[in-house]
């Protein structure tokens, strides 16, 4: 992207580069190959939970489909009508270990995603508007997110599931509620950051509207660094769903999730029978690998300290 | 056989050379290609004389400093040549041979003395494993040495400041203390790579002065690497000239001053404000230096050169060996021509005998203008400081009753060191900050009893341009979104508005297809102006520069400086023009205040202040001032360090530092009076008679 | 400094306070309160006796003083599985916590570090590279997961160390360790490992990290010039600045360390804290609930105390800054 500009005053002799941020940080974020392919991977697993009632071989969930004389198989076994093979094996009740991740990718990833949106929203939402507002408001939130953050996430989640109670619903509030901070810290500190900056004064000084400035300048600016926690942070909810619900106060047992799953096949293990819990807690590995490998790709990108 | 650089020499017994630097390499690989920051680079240096490296941003030159220490970094690497530094090569020679020059022969001082301490590690620690690195002696040997090194530099109480950590110390302190270490050994050659930059001026001379004294008493080298002619003027025997990683010229300092042989020297030569009379354009050099990774194949410079031709454009010119050393094949044989004589300098000339006539109407007055910074401390410590245990808050006078007057379609320059109150006074006048007392006027209207609608529209008549060119722009917008935003929010644009911004554009020299880059896109020149072009686009009489010139390179800065003044030819605009810079600030302004501790110590007609300077303190400043002068000096003028805003001295603030204090100015503080018709100054000594 | 001390005190001391309410709250208010301090399956005379007894029926404020009086002497209630009071019983299970805890902790330390410090200072070997990827995989490996692992392939497969349980003890201070005897290290080992995992993965990040962020600094490169052997720029300078981000966030990692201790010992059936609050939250065992939440609150506000103070010793800028600027 080098110029031949020989003088500012006299034309540009090359092509001016179009290129936006946008596509910039597209291309830069691309050198990664393993960034690229944890992508991909990410987005095969995003379609394998959408898809999952249409690709999986089996619904572990109907009981009609189920024979328990199939249950405990090996990995690569048939079923004993033959009908059908199990790739993964199957748990005690005959349930296709393969269907059953399918349909378990749809839990883990639903309340993953749904409660690090949420959080994010609503950190996100708090951290701006302590910067921006200041004050007592400033310091009432912070103090809240200080609090907050001296405990650790997995702490305050098995309290609020120890009075809330096992649930879908109650999982992502207890995420919501320990994750939030985070986003209101990182939201906060960006803002006050950029604030700073003279291109923020210059804009005062010519007059721009405040709320133009603050979503015009300052949110795509603070972007960056909220980016970089949200997927962090995602993956963060993910395992921390999947330990709730394997220690059995997170999600119910009619709608498991790979943490259940492999909560579900712990016992057996001791007998040898690795799969039930081995395969489902692989697939929450690739996952989670994916989601960092990503967000390490995303952090070195958006690094402010690196110019063109 | 003579090599590229070498001095013919003038004697059979001449000694050889301490350093002798020859055909030196130093690339850089990266992603985009391999960088040629030092491109043969070769000199001498011979024991007790001092060389200036002189260069911009991007010339090689400290880049060179490091490699003669062998201290690159990845990935930089000495691609070739050899450096000899008492007949040894350090390029070839072993890591731990090296290592055991390093600090012992041949010492180095960084440019930012924040830095260069390590501010987790007590000082004597870090003086203490610099003596124990080289000589194996007790440690409390090591320590009163350092204690000694410390006294030397003129550091007060030495022994408790060894027990200090580098935070505890002011950056001018800093510097001492590594000048402190980089003495220890009595090195033979010293390095410093701008080690004055980041300081204020009168610590600027202070450090000037000292190393130039300890350097005669000890009879070392020295190599002094700096953008800054004006320091290499006073202080260096030979100056060599940088330019995309070469010397282009090398001689000693009377013959590279006054008889430049290379355009770019002269040209860098002019650029300094105090060359050219005030007033008049200064002799700019156009465009900008070209990217290590893109050397053109010529010489280097052609493009910015008046005298280049085909040959050099073709050809890298011939390095002309002698006392004189140069790179080029059009050197320069006489005097430039006088800019006088050119059209535009004629421009120049009859507006600025228009400004400075009759008394204009004011546009910006400030009345007995005040601003105080407090902080309160937590509850306990208020609670605490209700039974005397310390303090309730913190309160900074940044700005202590000023009046000021800025007159339509003129200069005013405001100009102090930092900390004086000056930013802060600039942003008051523009009506961002508010005033803690006084009055703020525009054209005779106290701002703030206007109407929200009228105190909007005046807003916009005055506008600031800033200092840093990398922040002050919004780096995800385009160029073209920068400059269009405020005024079509406030609907000031007729017609395309393409053509509105290609209009600032040009106005502002900049080429309109600029507008569709990013800031990350332009240099920091080219930033600066679409900063310009963002200020005239919403149409303003009053543009408030910030140090805008700062952060340049002394090409661009007169760049810009010519840009402002005939902006205020074409728009007849009026400048309150902040900067540390006398040099800069005398070329352009009417009128001068020189601020020091959030007071105007003393305001005058341009001319008058540099001709007849009344307060100690300006006329002590003016004995600093940048300007390329020959005349050796060892002494500093101006002793200490500025006072902390927190804890300024009573009466006189300046009293500590001021030669002609006497008894009353340690209690009365000074009262900012007339002495002379336009010309105010605060100081008791007006009175005495 | 004083000063600050104090405020800080004064913080812990109100943050403590907010968490007895918002801990009253959660078991007064949300559901039933009776239910909270009854087993399941008491039957009405009970209920009435304990209604009486715990004021069930007075005003909200004075049952919450109620309890603050019980919290302060440490009384939070007979604990319905062990019958006995749940403090004590929580005091019991607290050494095993520690120690998991201090040892996954040193683990971290004494492996994190010196990876962390090679691939910062030779970013690009691959070594470097696979310490990096292997940190990714150390911090993306579920906790409960691995333990799976380490127990189906150590101690099922190959039958090297025991599966679970904590070895036997030896007194020394007052408390039974088990890291004193050889049966005690060999039970230590597998669980340590699953909870250091993840700290060695942060902790090679961070060093590695901070490396990366100090080496090029004006005065690594000033030691460099001084003529200072590398050995000794690395080792001090560096590392000294390395020091106080890494002992900070280690400090509070212990707290991270002590809550995921829940899990481990889950797995492992090591008889610490965390078990206990699994399976009080399995038996509807409330006053331990409670009992252990705030003693959980006060170990950790007691480490945030610690930290901060420890960073205030660490690093000079902070502890020598006079008001005086």
């Amino acid at each position: 992207m080098s110029f031949d500009t020989t003088d500012d005053n006299v034309t540009v002799r090359t092509k001016v580069s179009r290129e936006t941020p946008a596509r910039r940080f597209m291309r830069e974020f691309a050198a990664s190959r393993l960034a690229v392919a944890s992508l991909v991977v990410l987005a095969l697993v995003v379609l394998l939970a959408i898809f999952a009632s249409v690709i999986a071989p089996q619904n572990p969930y109907s009981l009609l489909q189920l024979n328990v004389m199939n249950g405990q198989l090996p990995p690569g076994s048939s079923s004993l009508d033959g009908s059908q093979v199990f790739w993964l094996g199957t748990d005690d009740q005959g349930r296709d270990m393969l269907s059953g991740i399918l349909y378990g990718l749809r839990i883990s990833l639903g309340v993953g995603v749904s409660s690090a949106l949420v959080g994010a929203v609503i950190g996100t939402s708090l951290g701006l508007i302590a910067a921006y507002l200041g004050g007592r408001i400033e310091t009432f939130i912070m103090r809240l997110v200080d609090l907050q953050l001296s405990f650790p996430a997995i702490l305050v989640a098995l309290m609020i599931l120890a009075f809330l109670g096992k649930g879908i619903l109650n999982v992502v509030i207890a995420l919501v509620i320990a994750e939030w901070a985070i986003y209101a810290r990182t939201a906060r500190g960006a803002a006050l950051a950029e604030r700073r900056k003279e291109y923020i004064e210059a804009a005062e000084a010519l007059d721009v509207p405040r709320l133009r400035i603050v979503f015009h300048h300052l949110l795509p600016n603070c972007l960056p660094p909220l980016i970089v926690v949200a997927t962090a942070q995602l993956a963060r909810a993910i395992v921390l769903e999947a330990t709730l619900s394997f220690l059995g106060v997170g999600v119910p047992v009619t709608q498991p999730s790979l943490g259940l799953l492999v909560a579900n096949g712990y016992q057996y293990m001791l007998y040898g029978q690795y799969w039930i819990s081995f395969f489902p807690g692989l697939a929450l590995l690739i996952i989670i690998v994916a989601i960092n490998l990503v967000g390490d790709r995303l952090r070195d990108v958006l690094n402010p300290r690196r110019q063109a | 056989m003579m090599g590229v650089g070498d001095r013919v020499p003038n004697s059979e017994n001449e000694p050889a050379p301490l350093l002798d630097v020859r055909n030196l390499r130093v690339w850089f690989d990266t992603r985009e290609g391999t960088a040629k920051a030092v491109d043969d680079v070769s000199f001498t240096l011979h024991k007790g004389k001092i060389l200036g490296l002189v260069g911009e941003s991007g010339s090689g030159k400290s880049m060179t400093g490091f490699s003669i220490m062998g201290l690159l970094d990845s990935p930089g690497r000495i691609a070739g040549g050899q450096v000899l530094f008492q007949g040894k090569d350090l390029v070839r020679m072993k890591a731990e041979n090296l290592r055991k020059i390093r600090g012992k022969r041949i010492a180095m001082i960084f440019q930012d003395p924040m830095m260069t301490l390590n501010p987790v590690l007590r000082i004597d620690t870090q003086m203490i494993e610099a003596i124990l690195a080289h000589e194996n002696v007790p440690r409390h040997v090591a320590r009163a040495r350092a204690r000694d090194a410390l006294a030397m530099v003129g550091i007060p109480s030495p022994e408790e400041r060894l027990s200090a950590y580098p935070h505890q110390f002011s950056g001018g302190m800093r510097q001492r203390v590594a000048i402190a270490t980089a003495l220890l050994h009595r090195p033979d050659l010293i390095i410093a790579d701008e080690p004055t930059t980041a300081l204020d001026v009168t610590i600027q001379a202070q450090i000037i002065a000292e190393v130039q004294k300890l350097v005669r008493d000890l009879g070392m080298a020295l190599i002094w690497i700096t953008h800054d002619l004006s320091v290499v003027a006073r202080l260096a025997d030979e100056v060599a000239v940088m330019y995309a990683g070469q010397i282009v010229e090398h001689g000693g300092v009377s013959d590279i001053v006054n008889h430049p042989k290379h355009p770019y020297t002269a040209g860098l030569l002019d650029s300094v404000p105090s060359r050219s009379a005030p007033g008049r354009p200064l002799h700019q050099i156009d465009g900008v230096a070209p990217s290590a990774l893109n050397l053109p194949s010529g010489c280097a410079f052609r493009s910015r050169c008046r005298h280049a031709d085909a040959s050099c454009w073709s050809m890298p010119p011939p390095s002309v060996a002698g006392d004189h050393m140069y790179r080029c094949f059009h050197p320069l044989s006489e005097e430039p021509s006088d800019p006088a004589q050119t059209v535009e300098a004629r421009i120049f000339a009859d507006v600025a005998a228009s400004g400075s006539q009759n008394n204009q109407a004011p546009v910006i007055e400030l009345c007995g203008v005040s601003r105080r910074f407090s902080r309160s401390f937590g509850l306990i410590e208020r609670g605490l400081a209700k039974i005397g245990l310390g303090q309730k808050n913190l309160v900074v006078q940044a700005v202590k009753n000023v009046d000021l007057i800025v007159e339509k379609r003129t200069v005013v320059g405001l100009v102090g060191e930092s900390g004086c109150g000056k930013s802060t006074l600039g942003r008051i006048a523009t009506g961002v900050l508010h005033a803690s007392d006084g009055e703020v006027r525009w054209n005779g209207r106290n701002i703030d009893t206007l109407p929200i609608v009228q105190r909007r529209a005046e807003k916009l008549r005055t506008q600031m341009i800033y200092q840093n060119p990398f922040a002050s722009l919004n780096p995800r917008l385009r160029v073209a979104e920068i400059i269009a935003e405020a005024p079509r929010v406030h609907s000031l644009i007729e017609g395309s508005e393409n053509d509105y911004v290609d209009a600032q554009l040009q106005r502002a020299g900049l080429d309109p297809l600029l507008k569709w880059r990013y800031p990350h896109q332009l240099s920091g020149g080219q930033r600066q102006r679409v900063g310009i072009a963002r200020a005239l686009a919403v149409r303003p009489e009053i543009l408030v520069c910030d140090e805008s010139v700062a952060a340049l390179d002394v090409s661009i800065q007169a760049q810009i400086i010519n840009l402002f003044m005939r902006l205020r030819g074409d728009l007849g605009l009026t400048y309150l023009f902040i900067s540390h810079d006398l040099g800069v600030v005398r070329h352009i302004s009417d009128r001068v205040a020189v601020m020091y501790l959030g007071q105007i110590v003393e305001e005058a007609p341009a001319a008058e202040i540099f001709s007849q300077p009344n307060h100690p303190y300006t006329q002590l400043l003016l004995e600093e001032m940048p300007r390329i002068d020959t005349r050796r000096r060892t002494f500093p003028l101006l002793k200490g360090e500025l006072p902390s805003p927190l804890a300024p001295p009573g009466g006189c603030s300046f009293h500590p530092r001021c030669p002609h204090a006497f008894h009353r100015c340690k209690i009365e503080e000074p009262q900012i009076r007339q002495v002379a018709p336009g010309h105010r100054s605060a100081c008791h000594l007006n009175d005495a008679v | 400094m004083f000063a600050w001390l104090i405020r800080r005190l004064g913080q812990a001391f109100i943050v403590m306070l907010i968490m007895t309410v918002i801990v009253f709250i959660g078991v007064s208010v949300i559901g039933d309160p009776v239910q909270t301090l009854l087993p399941p399956d008491a039957d009405q005379a009970e209920r009435l006796r304990v209604i009486a007894q715990f004021g069930l029926d007075k005003p909200l404020w004075e049952q919450y003083l109620v309890f603050l009086e019980g919290a302060v002497h440490g009384n939070f209630g007979q604990s319905f599985v062990f019958g006995q009071p749940a403090l004590s019983v929580i005091f019991q299970r607290m050494p095993a916590t520690f120690e998991l805890a201090l040892s996954a902790t040193l683990l971290s330390a004494i492996v994190g570090v010196p990876l962390g410090l090679y691939a910062g200072l030779r970013p690009d070997s691959p070594v470097s590279k696979t310490i990096m990827g292997g940190s990714v995989l150390g911090f993306s490996l579920p906790t409960f997961w691995v333990g799976l692992l380490l127990i189906m392939v150590f101690a099922v497969g190959l039958g090297w160390l025991p599966a679970s349980g904590r070895g036997a003890t030896r007194e020394f201070l007052g408390v039974q360790w088990s890291f004193l005897t050889w049966d005690g290290i060999q039970h230590l080992i597998l669980p340590s490992i699953n909870l250091a995992l993840f700290q060695i993965a942060m902790m090679v990040r961070l060093v590695r990290a901070g490396v990366s962020e100090i080496l090029p600094q004006e005065y690594v490169k000033f030691a460099r010039a001084k003529g200072v052997a590398e050995l000794r720029v690395i080792g001090v300078h560096v590392m000294k600045n390395i020091m106080i981000p890494v002992v900070t966030i280690s400090g509070l990692e212990f707290g991270t360390v002590i809550a995921f201790s829940v899990v481990t010992e889950s797995i492992f059936s090591w008889p610490g804290m965390g078990k206990l609050i699994i399976d009080s939250i399995y038996q509807l065992d409330r006053p331990m609930i409670v009992a252990y939440l705030m003693i959980i609150v006060l170990i950790f506000v007691v480490i945030n105390l610690v930290v901060d103070v420890l960073y205030t010793l660490l690093d000079p800028r902070v502890r020598l800054d006079s008001r005086s600027g």
